[in-house]
């Protein structure tokens, strides 16, 4: 076992990706790859304690008692290729639409998956147009006639057979190579789409998470205060640097032409850009949603919620900041010491009902 | 902005974003004290607190802060106290006790709003002639009869909670130690030196006023997060006084807690239908109660608060036969039917939500199903529910034409009834059964 601030990640992959249990003590928790390409869960300040605890996916089961649902996602995970943030959320989302975590669960995954659906259709749509507008030809006309329709689809057709000579590329090598920056820009969207993406929505509130986390740890006498304002420098530090990977990406974006060009060698960076950003914002989509719920709540409940954003918080990598954001994590954990608040009814070991309810009803709330 | 429009606007006032709401508290702060605006007042007083605004300090206010922790609980959640005080007979008392000291007099304690030197002794000497000015009205307002100046019907708790003013006033000085030592209110846990804090002012009170000691106790639990906790603690604090009236103190005290929980599992009875996890709730919060109430009185046997206590045990015994266990099986049951289709999506929605609640409401009270001698019932009712739900669930998953969606919701419901081990082994035989 290490302590929480020894263990410091070096890489992304190092830190894990967080996935949505229900089970309390295993909310939040990260899973990745050990060096014999076996998954792990990383779980961290069990009973309050200092450490995260290294358990082997397989053992998880065992080791905790899971809702259904976990178990269900759990397999899910175990039978998925990968671990990276996008394999866990199309996990979650699977899980949660058989209906183990409850009515809104269901509805939110579908709503997200009915807008991963609806960004999907856009950003083609989108990277059509700037490739048109790239070589110097016309879109409007697409637009007016419907890019469904047949007679849309034909008129696409012609006009990208027309760029595709002006880029000196084969048709098949254009389309090709658009399928393929839709899949990687998919989740974050072009700066000029009408309706932002899921990881540019994402960063909103996560700068929201920042204003409002700021301001209730300003002037505010509560032991936790510290531990807020610490959690909204974490968010400012990746906030800013999810900030210059979208300002990269939409640099890249504007020069179209030069992308489409120069694909070879544009191609890794912008996958390394996409796949960046989905693991720096990885993990705070339920802090955010947690602390919003929070603040409707007595000043109690808020100094709770920030001691459980506090235990999961999705610090950067070593390689990833300036500033060593364990070494002051260390410095907080005496306040964050308290009386042993347990994750299942102490009585009977059985898990704790309220706390179960309340992370399905956030899990309700994202979508 | 006109006054009629601020107080037209009422309970949206409870929406508005949080900047328009403190600009508007300040607007009705400046319109002193209309009976409108104190209605709106009391109708966003819930989010005042919340956001815990400063407001304008008044000698008024000043008046209350005393005994202020008296005032009924605004929240669902919120400690009741165990000797209540309705605002609306401090808002009718003050004007009397203005009048009583007379404006000159009053203005000369305007200093003691601001911070200052002078301000303690300042504030001491407003409490003091405030009780003897609260005394005084006291003693005209006759218990039983419409009282003229007050404009209100006299009975015996309002009698009560105006000698209870009376005698927090000139207790003030002590009071306020108190308020300092137990706060942030609510207190969760006594510790040891709240204890400490609560016998040093105890014992100093019971050498002057020893009359006045019930009602310090009472204040001192109206700032506990459950008031009834003290009464645990009590028989073992030296409040310095002969054992006699130690036990006449307690002896009082636990007739005024056993009271008010008689209310409130009465209020709970007559609630009915509505949130079975609310009544959940409000049962297992009653058992504890009762449970911490009946080990204080075990030093003082006392043959009638047993029985009073015991009823009260029926009367939560017979609120959770009834609106948690009765027809849950049927209850829980039909709600996955509504899954099928057909019906309206929301309806269903709302039906399947009010089922997990009473599943979670099950499962709550299980807790406390021996200590109300409910084990046997609620057993039978839950292993009935489970096994209907495990058929269905059975059907659903396993079957040729089975809707997915609603077995995994039985499953789930299983879940909230008997927890994940049961649901997980019932899930596991499913899917074993259905891969042979």
């Amino acid at each position: 076992m290490r302590s929480l601030t020894n263990f410091a990640p070096s890489t992304f992959e190092e830190r894990g990706a967080a996935v949505a249990f229900t089970t309390p003590v295993l909310a939040q928790t990260r899973v990745r790859k050990d060096s014999r390409d076996q998954l792990e869960v990383l779980v961290p300040n069990l009973s309050e304690g200092r450490g995260v605890y290294v358990v082997p996916w397989k053992s998880l089961p065992l080791a905790f008692p899971m809702t259904v649902h976990d178990r269900m996602l759990h397999e899910l995970i175990a039978k998925a290729d990968g671990c990276s943030p996008d394999d866990i959320r199309k996990a979650v989302l699977e899980a949660a639409r058989c209906g183990l975590a409850g009515g809104g669960a269901v509805a939110a995954a579908e709503a997200a998956l009915s807008d991963d659906e609806e960004q999907r259709l856009l950003i083609n749509y989108q990277l059509i147009v700037e490739a048109l507008k790239a070589v110097g030809l016309e879109s409007t006309e697409i637009l007016r006639v419907g890019l469904t329709s047949a007679e849309g689809q034909k008129l696409t057709r012609d006009l990208m057979m027309k760029a595709a000579q002006r880029l000196a590329l084969e048709p098949t090598e254009l389309y090709g190579r658009i399928a393929e920056l839709a899949v990687l820009m998919e989740s974050i969207g072009l700066a000029s789409s009408p309706k932002p993406a899921r990881l540019r929505r994402l960063m909103r509130d996560l700068q929201g998470f920042r204003d409002s986390m700021t301001d209730w740890a300003t002037d505010n006498v509560s032991e936790a205060a510290p531990i807020g304002g610490f959690c909204a420098e974490v968010a400012e530090h990746t906030v800013n640097h999810a900030r210059n990977v979208i300002g990269q990406l939409d640099q890249a974006m504007a020069s179209f032409e030069t992308l489409l060009r120069q694909w070879e060698t544009k191609r890794a960076l912008i996958r390394k850009a996409s796949s960046r950003l989905s693991w720096l914002l990885d993990g705070w989509e339920y802090l955010i949603l947690l602390w919003n719920d929070a603040l409707t709540q007595d000043r109690y409940s808020q100094d709770m919620a920030v001691h459980d954003i506090f235990r999961v918080i999705p610090l950067l990598p070593k390689d990833e900041g300036r500033a060593d954001q364990s070494m002051m994590a260390d410095k907080l954990i005496s306040s964050h010491k308290r009386s042993v608040r347990a994750y299942v009814d102490w009585r009977s070991g059985q898990l704790d009902v309220d706390l179960v309810m309340r992370i399905e009803t956030i899990k309700g709330k994202a979508a | 902005m006109e006054m009629r429009d601020l107080v037209a606007l009422g309970d949206k006032l409870m929406d508005i974003d949080e900047a328009k709401f403190r600009q508007v508290v300040g607007l009705l702060e400046q319109m002193n004290d209309h009976p409108d605006i104190q209605r709106t007042i009391a109708v966003i007083r819930p989010r005042l607190v919340e956001l815990r605004l400063s407001r304008r300090p008044t000698l008024k206010r000043l008046f209350c802060d005393p005994f202020e922790d008296l005032f009924e609980a605004l929240g669902k959640a919120d400690p009741v106290p165990l000797s209540v005080i309705e605002r609306s007979l401090m808002n009718s008392l003050w004007p009397l006790v203005e009048a009583e000291i007379g404006k000159d007099r009053l203005r000369a304690y305007r200093p003691a709003l601001q911070e200052g030197e002078e301000r303690k002794t300042l504030c001491e000497a407003f409490w003091t002639e405030c009780a003897g000015a609260v005394a005084k009205i006291a003693e005209g307002a006759v218990a039983g009869h419409f009282s003229e100046p007050l404009d209100l019907r006299m009975n015996p708790n309002r009698t009560r909670a105006l000698a209870d003013i009376a005698v927090i006033l000139s207790i003030a000085p002590e009071v306020a130690e108190l308020k300092a030592a137990l706060s942030p209110k609510p207190v969760p846990k006594l510790h040891g030196d709240h204890i400490e804090a609560i016998q040093t002012i105890g014992r100093r009170l019971s050498r002057v006023r020893p009359d006045a000691l019930k009602i310090f106790v009472l204040l001192a639990a109206s700032r506990l997060t459950n008031p009834s906790v003290l009464l645990s603690g009590l028989w073992d604090m030296d409040l310095g006084q002969k054992s006699a009236d130690r036990a006449a103190l307690f002896m009082s005290l636990s007739s005024t807690v056993v009271a008010q929980i008689e209310d409130r599992s009465r209020a709970g009875q007559a609630a009915g239908g509505g949130d079975r996890m609310a009544v959940a709730d409000l049962a297992l919060d009653l058992v504890a109660t009762l449970d911490a109430t009946r080990a204080a009185m075990e030093q003082s046997r006392n043959k009638e608060f047993d029985h009073r206590l015991k009823q009260v045990r029926n009367s939560v015994h017979s609120m959770v036969k009834t609106q948690v266990l009765q027809d849950a099986d049927a209850g829980i049951v039909s709600a996955i039917g509504a899954l099928d289709g057909g019906g309206d999506v929301r309806e269903g929605r709302a039906q399947l939500a009010q089922a997990e609640n009473h599943a979670r409401a099950l499962r709550k009270c299980a807790t406390i199903a021996d200590s109300l001698g409910l084990r046997g019932e609620l057993r039978e009712m839950t292993q009935k529910t489970t096994a209907s739900l495990t058929e269905r669930a059975q059907k659903e998953l396993a079957g040729p034409a089975g809707n997915a969606r609603s077995g995994y919701t039985a499953i789930r419901m299983i879940e909230l009834i008997a927890g994940p081990a049961e649901a997980n082994k019932i899930m596991d035989g499913i899917m074993n059964g259905d891969r042979r």
